[in-house]
C-alpha cells in the first residue's frame, strides 16, 4: 500500500487555553493512529493576525502537523473532527506525496544532467565562447 | 540577405519594451514589460509552499490581486504553481482575498 502525505493546518481561536490545545492535538493523534496513521511533526505557530475576518476573529492560533496515511478515511474521520470542535475555526488539508514525487522528478532529472557532461559551477561559459 | 527598407515604427510587436504606440498596440502601454527571467527558474525551486507567505507576497498586488506573469517574469509552469500557492493560502487565512484600498 503506498503512503500517503499530508499537511494540515488548522486554525483556533485566539482565546482557547493551552490544554485545550493540547488536548485537541492529542485527540487528533490518537485517531491517526488509530486508523493506521502517523503524525510525523506538530508545530504550533501561536497567534498569528489572519488575512481577513473568520468568525469575527481578527487573530487566530495556528497549529500545523504534518501525517502520513496508508487510507484516505483518515484524512476524512480529521476532518470531520476538527470541524466539529469548537475552538477550531479553519482548516485545510493538503495532500503531498504527488508534489514530492514531481519534486524528486525534477531533482533527478537535474543530476542526471549534471553528471551527463562536467559543469563548473561558474556555467557553461567556456562553452558559449568556443561556439562563437 | 536583402535588406527591407526599414519603417519607422516597428511593425513585429517583439520582446522589446513599446512605449505608447500608435501602431500594433492601440491603446495598451506595454508588451512585454521585464525581460528578466523566471525568479523560480534561477532559484531552481521545485515546489512553492503556500506556508511560506514572504516568498508570496511580492507577486501579490496591495488589493490581494494575484499578478498577472507579464508584470512578474515568471515562467507559465511557475506561475500555475503559484497560483495554487496563493489560493491554498488565501484559504487559510494566511493571505487576503481582497483588501480594499
Amino acid at each position: 500500500m503506498e503512503e500517503r502525505l499530508y499537511d494540515l493546518i488548522f486554525i483556533c481561536r485566539p482565546d482557547t487555553p493551552e490544554e485545550e490545545i493540547t488536548k485537541l492535538v492529542a485527540t487528533l493523534e490518537q485517531t491517526a493512529t488509530e486508523r493506521g496513521g502517523k503524525v510525523e511533526k506538530v508545530e504550533k505557530w501561536g497567534t498569528r493576525k489572519l488575512a481577513y475576518r473568520v468568525h469575527k476573529h481578527r487573530e487566530g492560533f495556528y497549529i500545523y502537523l504534518v501525517l502520513r496515511a496508508t487510507q484516505g478515511e483518515m484524512i476524512k474521520e480529521l476532518e470531520r473532527r476538527l470541524k466539529v470542535a469548537d475552538p477550531v475555526i479553519k482548516y485545510l488539508t493538503v495532500r503531498l506525496d504527488e508534489e514530492l514525487k514531481r519534486q524528486q522528478k525534477f531533482v533527478r532529472r537535474r543530476e542526471r544532467k549534471a553528471a551527463r557532461r562536467p559543469r563548473k559551477s561558474a556555467g557553461t561559459g567556456e562553452q558559449v565562447a568556443a561556439a562563437s | 540577405m536583402a535588406e527591407e527598407p526599414r519603417q519607422h515604427s516597428p511593425a513585429p510587436p517583439g520582446v522589446r519594451r513599446e512605449g505608447p504606440p500608435g501602431g500594433p498596440r492601440r491603446g495598451k502601454r506595454q508588451y512585454f514589460r521585464k525581460k528578466k527571467v523566471c525568479r523560480f527558474c534561477v532559484e531552481r525551486v521545485d515546489f512553492i509552499d503556500y506556508k511560506k507567505v514572504e516568498m508570496l507576497q511580492p507577486f501579490v498586488q496591495d488589493r490581494g490581486k494575484i499578478l498577472p506573469r507579464r508584470m512578474t517574469g515568471t515562467c507559465s509552469r511557475h506561475q500555475r504553481w503559484l497560483g495554487e500557492a496563493i489560493k491554498r493560502a488565501r484559504n487559510i487565512a494566511l493571505l487576503p482575498f481582497a483588501t480594499e484600498l
